[in-house]
């Protein structure tokens, strides 16, 4: 066991070119240009950023069932700080310190200001401990994102490969190729190969 | 000599046919048990092999759903199946309907073009052209307000991805519904009336 510790860097950067950092043909992740970025750094290693700029999250949280679809895509504006986990290296390459100027077009007055608030989301998301587990590391291509909700919380989205699990204020939605569950405040739904599915309500449930 | 060995082959035999008879008794029990389970409704043979997935499926589905179901479960080869005690009118809140809401879902089903979208639909997604393809007489444009119209009354989603469209729960019943209502309007359909009476 690897005790770890992530910390945010001093650095504030900008993006220099729009940037997809995720993308699946269940959703995908984007930020434009001069969008602010602070590494998170790991034994001075970086292992991913906090952005605050101007992107978009667009998730197909929908589940194929033989009786016909549930569940609506998740379609929002990334116009808050967030967090991101992997991928780290890949975005190095496109990114340049930023300037007063750019953390004022973002509402920072000064550099430490926005660290702050950086450092703030990354307490959040780990909740100020150490984590004992070297999975979490963001390795092995996996990309885990935080994105805070109106309730304060974090809305988390985890993928690797073709899995990929999403927890909001209102729904869970876990994915491996076919397989698919979607739970929300009414219902849940489990659907396998060939849309076979089983869809529970609130006050009923069926197979399909 | 001869008195010895006669012994020792009846002691053989005998042990033989306690063991026979032991393992019918063992198997008569069995039958008894399953038919009386069977008479009594909890009937549970899905295999061994699906046995675990089962039980994975139920538990998460227990934890999803606990306290919030009268229920009564029934495994079986098949698959499983959870019903419940058929709700009163007023449980099922057909006095207080949304008006509204209603009549936005009438609406989107009150076109000719719209139904057909659904049709095709109701086979598997689709892509704006593949319903081209199917649906020549229908303009790109007007297929693209058609589709708008029947997605704000949820009888239709888009991912955003891929770009299909696909039929939710609502638009394939809604579909089932108005096949079923013009049937019986045309033909005076019995069929219809009890589905929905039942």
């Amino acid at each position: 066991m690897v005790s770890l510790h992530y910390e945010v860097d001093n650095t504030v950067l900008k993006t220099t070119e729009p940037v997809t950092l995720w993308r699946t043909e269940k959703g995908t992740v984007e930020i434009g240009e001069n969008t602010l970025a602070v590494p998170i750094k790991l034994d001075d290693q970086r292992k991913g950023y906090i952005f605050h700029g101007h992107g978009k999250l667009l998730l197909d949280t929908i589940v194929e069932t033989q009786e016909g679809a549930v569940g609506k895509p998740v379609e929002s504006e990334l116009n808050e700080l967030f967090l991101m986990l992997g991928n780290a290296e890949e975005i190095q390459q496109r990114l340049s310190t930023a300037t007063k100027e750019d953390l004022t077009k973002m509402r920072h007055e000064t550099e430490q200001g926005f660290i702050d608030k950086a450092k703030d989301l990354l307490d959040n998301f780990i909740g100020k401990k150490v984590i004992h587990n070297h999975e979490h590391s963001g390795n092995d291509h996996g990309v885990i994102f935080a994105f805070p909700n109106e309730k304060g919380k974090l809305d988390v989205l985890i993928a690797k490969g073709s899995k990929l699990v999403y927890k909001a204020i209102n729904q869970v939605f876990i994915s491996n190729n076919d397989k698919v569950i979607l739970k929300t405040p009414t219902e849940m739904i489990v659907s396998s190969e060939n849309r076979k599915s089983l869809v529970i309500k609130k006050h009923a449930c069926h197979c399909c | 000599m001869v008195k010895v060995k006669l012994s020792e082959d009846l002691k053989e035999e005998m042990k033989k046919l306690r063991e026979e008879i032991a393992k019918l008794k063992e198997q008569l029990g069995e039958v008894t048990e399953r038919e009386h389970e069977k008479r009594h409704g909890i009937y549970i043979d899905v295999g061994n092999h699906i046995r675990d997935h089962v039980e994975d499926v139920m538990e998460s589905v227990t934890e999803g759903i606990q306290g919030e179901l009268e229920k009564s479960i029934f495994i079986g080869p098949g698959g499983v199946r959870i019903t419940r005690k058929r709700e009163t009118p007023e449980e099922e809140g057909e006095a207080e309907l949304d008006f509204p809401k209603a009549a936005e879902v009438m609406s989107a089903l009150g076109q000719e073009h719209r139904l057909k979208i659904l049709k095709e639909l109701v086979s598997g997604g689709k892509y704006i052209n593949e319903l081209q393809e199917k649906l020549s007489e229908i303009t790109t444009s007007t297929l693209s307000s058609h589709l708008k119209v029947l997605e704000e009354a949820g009888l239709v989603v888009q991912e955003k991805m891929r770009g299909r469209y696909l039929i939710t729960i609502p638009g394939r019943t809604a579909y089932k519904m108005a096949t079923r209502i013009t049937r019986f309007l045309e033909r005076g359909d019995q069929e219809w009336y009890h589905y929905t009476m039942k």
